[in-house]
């Protein structure tokens, strides 16, 4: 019975203050009694007025009570005020911890509106609903999380803080990651299992502190399978609706043709999440100008596997040197922010090469045709600058994005990509048969970027070394080296991979020197038209040159690592919502810019310029997140389950008693001033 | 006596309205004296009425001596007799009918007055009574104009309170007053007895009976309200009310469905029904209202 009681009513007043409105009752009936006091009228005769009221005098008790409507009417508007003052209501779930931690899922799949008006008002509403059923003592600290998390608020008990950080969450287009979240929360409950003095999310407390945790989430993340919760009890409150539906782009970029040099494919990868199929129509717009549209349809979510529907776009177009590509899908579903996508071309980077040669005019020759000079700054030095100390410097910290030794080698690799003519790369991963004459190109490797487009057919080579490079090299040139017996079919040119750089080695030389002196031609390779081509496939792929092809995308919240184009200290980037950032130079020439948040193309000015440099852009991109489906169960440590079947508030009656309150004294006014008699 | 109450009771344009006025019996009676009304006794009047055979012993004066010579046998010629008409004026002087003003019982005696001169001019035999008259002391007879004052002054003598019982007192009056002709009634007809005994009475009586209901503006359309004790000015009885609109409406409802209970009692029964509020005045009622029931002429 006094379970009953604690449970449905909240005391408000004291005992002093329940006297004084125990009195207000038996006030009321006096004052009705000595209200009834009638005036006596005398009257002709009482026989039409005794007749008149005959009918009523039927049942007496009812007479009386309707008689005292305004008695009762009084009685129960301070019964109902009276009873409103120790707030009835019941409770949903019950909140059985005294500390509570309320996590709140702020990632893109919470801005669905599946749930009016979104899934995260949604789960913020009910977070304000728990903070108000909490008891007094009771202390509570929200986190919001996406792929970090973020302390709203520490513990504490007080509740409009609580409410009011709550209201402040805002949505994010970041993906989800449980992890960070958890480390938080259970810092508190769990202290021995964070004692890391550099995770920053660390919060110590003295002792253990057994809390709640409430997920407020749609479930979309990774599970977190090594987690021990200990201390910390779970709860699941699902915030999704049964069925949502959406279709949304999970990729979209820009390759090379390979059948057609001059044109570039976009692709997308449009995916349904939900179980009808769904038509949409994609459009492409190139610098916001719309370029060709075309009709999707996807199928709905596979009833047996539960994979999702998924179907591709692809457009062909002429190259462009830079620009925006934009891709939307028109269709109405639960989660817009994945129906658009973005990416950017930007101008090919002008590599930077440091050609050293003791003299080389067809290899200079060819760097500096128009091709080249566009796309890179070539920088000619001869074999004694390997000794100098700017070409340490240079080499230590990529100051180059190639570099290209004739007929020389360094005593060290540098931090770049090399491509060596005649020469082996320092070490013993690359080893060299002996020369041999006379060198028959048999195949040319198509396919590799380096040697595509090379014909070489009609290309005389006298000496070559049969070459043998790292564990993981691409032959891409292979030939008949020597004679008679001796003859081997080796490769001539190979690419080779180095802690994340490539060398290529080209095992003969175009101008070689004899032990005299004397320069001579190796091959007449420098006549023919593959020449110039092998020359520029080198500073294109080495020199790390793409053009018109899309810079990869950044997924929401995750650092963007650019390049400057000349040497600034800092960079200006303006994000879709035209707010500019400064980032500052970092080691090795880069900036990493983190303020990802926001969808869309991000402009990047250098140094004090007005020009954009480059464009970087940002889209959702995760399948977890566009897949909007509801989970009934999430994993941490645990299976925990949804919860969205139990009411998550205290209802509360004292808003309705107090309107009915208000309602009944409205009636009584009337009752009086009409003397309304039933 | 002073003559304030004379002239409240009759004024000179009120006097003069009526010398023009006649009562009329929708029968014929029997009168008691030479009057100016027909009878049903045949007399000596102008007017002749029938003949009949001579039986010995008529008076030779009526006998048709011209039908004598046409067909050779005595014919009585008979005249229609004119008699006088006798006006019975019952007036309800309980305590209720002291209510209103001017007060029902002064409305009665206004117009009891009126109706009175109107038969006096018209040398009918005017009996006016109140309801609670015992035998030993009944009222006067009257008779011609010169009786005008004694009527005036024995209507001044009629005092409420006379609180008896419908019934009983048409009854009293009944016994007392045998002679047919016209009856008036002025009452309320508030009585918790009922009316109905009392008018079956006077059915019986053979009558030509008017009943004039007398009810008070206050009565019609009540001007009260609140939380009040009603007593009764008869019998003290109390009725506790809390007057509301709702309930002004059934009071309304009930006062309509007892006049028209009343109406509907009396015209089944042959008798002539009027209500009539205080506030009507008393030359209107007797010049239009009662000229179109056919009381007066």
């Amino acid at each position: 019975m006094l379970q009953f009681f604690t449970n449905h009513f909240l005391n408000t007043l004291t005992l002093g203050q329940w006297v004084v409105l125990a009195l207000v009752p038996p006030a009321i009936i006096a004052l009705y009694l000595l209200k009834l006091r009638r005036q006596p009228l005398q009257v002709p005769s009482t026989y039409l007025w005794s007749r008149a009221i005959e009918d009523l005098h039927v049942n007496s008790l009812w007479q009386r009570l309707r008689q005292s409507l305004l008695l009762l009417l009084q009685l129960l508007l301070i019964a109902m005020l009276i009873f409103t003052l120790v707030r009835p209501g019941w409770k949903g779930t019950e909140l059985v911890g005294n500390r509570l931690i309320f996590m709140i899922d702020t990632s893109a799949s919470m801005n669905a509106t599946d749930v009016q008006p979104t899934r995260l008002d949604s789960a913020k509403k009910q977070a304000v609903a728990l903070v108000e059923q909490m008891k007094a003592g009771d202390v509570a600290m929200v986190i919001s999380f996406s792929n970090l998390a973020k302390v709203e608020q520490t513990f504490t008990d007080n509740r409009r803080l609580l409410r009011q950080k709550v209201e402040l969450i805002a949505p994010t287009s970041r993906s989800s990651d449980l992890s960070e979240a958890l480390r938080a929360a259970s810092g508190l409950a769990n202290p021995g299992q964070t004692g890391d003095p550099n995770n920053p999310n660390d919060i110590q407390t003295a002792e253990a502190q057994p809390a709640t945790m409430y997920l407020l989430t749609d479930g979309g993340f990774a599970s977190v399978p090594n987690f021990r919760l200990g201390n910390l009890e779970a709860e699941y409150v699902k915030v999704s609706s049964a069925t949502p539906r959406n279709v949304g782009i999970v990729a979209f970029s820009t390759d090379a043709n390979p059948e057609n040099p001059g044109q570039i494919q976009v692709f997308a990868r449009v995916e349904n999440f939900g179980v009808e199929t769904e038509k949409a129509v994609a459009t492409l717009y190139v610098n916001d100008v719309e370029l060709d549209s075309q009709n999707v349809e996807v199928a709905g979510r596979d009833k047996e596997n539960q994979l999702p529907g998924a179907a591709g776009v692809k457009f062909e177009l002429e190259s462009i040197e830079n620009g925006v590509l934009r891709l939307e899908l028109e269709i109405k579903d639960d989660l817009p922010l994945d129906n658009k996508a973005f990416t950017v071309v930007n101008l090919p980077l002008p590599a930077k090469v440091l050609f050293i040669t003791p003299g080389n005019d067809a290899l200079e020759l060819a760097l500096a045709t128009d091709e080249a000079i566009k796309m890179a700054v070539i920088v000619t030095k001869p074999p004694k600058y390997l000794e100098e100390k700017a070409y340490l410097d240079a080499a230590v910290d990529s100051s180059y994005d190639l570099i290209i030794y004739d007929q020389c080698a360094p005593k060290t690799m540098p931090n770049c990509n090399t491509l060596f003519i005649g020469r082996l790369p320092p070490g013993d991963e690359w080893k060299a048969a002996p020369k041999s004459f006379p060198t028959i190109v048999r195949d040319v490797n198509q396919l590799h970027p380096l040697s595509q487009l090379l014909a070489m057919e009609n290309v005389k080579i006298l000496e070559a070394t049969p070459l043998t490079g790292p564990p993981g090299s691409t032959p891409l040139m292979e030939a008949y080296v020597g004679q008679g017996d001796d003859t081997k079919f080796s490769s001539v040119y190979m690419v080779g991979p180095r802690a994340g750089y490539e060398d290529a080695v080209l095992g003969f030389e175009i101008v070689g020197a004899d032990e005299k002196g004397d320069v001579f031609s190796n091959a007449d390779w420098q006549l023919r038209r593959s020449f110039p081509v092998f020359a520029l496939n080198a500073i294109k792929y080495l020199g790390g040159v793409r053009t018109g092809l899309a810079m990869p995308s950044v997924k929401p919240g995750a650092p963007a690592i650019l390049r400057s184009l000349t040497a600034v200290k800092q960079i200006t980037v303006r994000s879709p919502r035209n707010e500019q950032f400064v980032v500052e130079r970092e080691a090795q020439n880069q900036f990493v810019f983190t303020r990802t948040d926001d969808l869309g193309v991000y402009d990047v000015r250098e140094g004090s310029g007005e020009k954009v440099s480059q464009k970087v852009a940002v889209n959702v991109f995760d399948p977890r997140e566009t897949n909007l489906e509801p989970r009934d169960k999430i994993e941490i440590g645990e299976e925990i389950k949804a919860q969205t079947a139990k009411q998550v508030s205290r209802k509360e009656l004292w808003r309705w008693l107090l309107l009915g309150a208000i309602a009944l004294l409205i009636f009584e006014w009337y009752v009086y001033n009409r003397r309304v008699y039933l | 006596m002073s003559t304030v109450p004379e002239i409240t009771l009759l004024n000179p344009q009120l006097l003069a309205q009526l010398e023009r006025l006649e009562l009329m019996s929708r029968k014929i009676f029997r009168g008691r004296m030479k009057g100016e009304r027909r009878s049903k006794r045949k007399g000596q009047s102008v007017e002749f009425a029938d003949f009949r055979n001579y039986v010995p012993g008529d008076d030779l004066r009526f006998i048709d001596w011209n039908l004598y010579a046409r067909m050779d046998r005595l014919f009585l010629k008979l005249f229609l007799e004119e008699e006088d008409l006798h006006v019975y004026v019952l007036i309800d002087a309980s305590t209720s009918m002291e209510f209103g003003d001017p007060t029902k019982l002064q409305y009665a005696k206004q117009l009891a007055a009126a109706l009175g001169y109107i038969g006096l001019t018209r040398a009918d035999r005017v009996k006016i009574e109140s309801l609670g008259t015992s035998h030993r002391n009944p009222g006067p007879i009257l008779r011609g104009r010169a009786s005008v004052w004694r009527m005036i002054e024995h209507l001044n003598s009629i005092q409420p309170g006379e609180n008896i019982s419908l019934a009983d007192g048409v009854k009293n009056f009944c016994i007392r007053n045998q002679s047919k002709g016209i009856l008036i009634l002025i009452t309320d007809l508030m009585d918790k007895t009922g009316y109905e005994r009392a008018l079956k009475l006077l059915v019986a009586q053979q009558m030509d009976f008017y009943l004039l209901h007398v009810l008070s503006p206050e009565e019609i359309n009540p001007e009260i309200k609140g939380d009040l004790r009603l007593v009764d000015a008869e019998d003290s009885d109390i009725a506790e009310v809390t007057v509301s609109r709702p309930l002004l409406d059934r009071y309304k409802r009930t006062l309509a469905a007892f006049v028209d209970g009343a109406k509907d009692y009396c015209t089944r029964r042959g008798m002539n029904y009027l209500m009539t509020s205080t506030d009507t005045p008393v030359d209107k009622l007797v010049g239009t209202y009662l000229r179109k029931r056919g009381l007066v002429r």
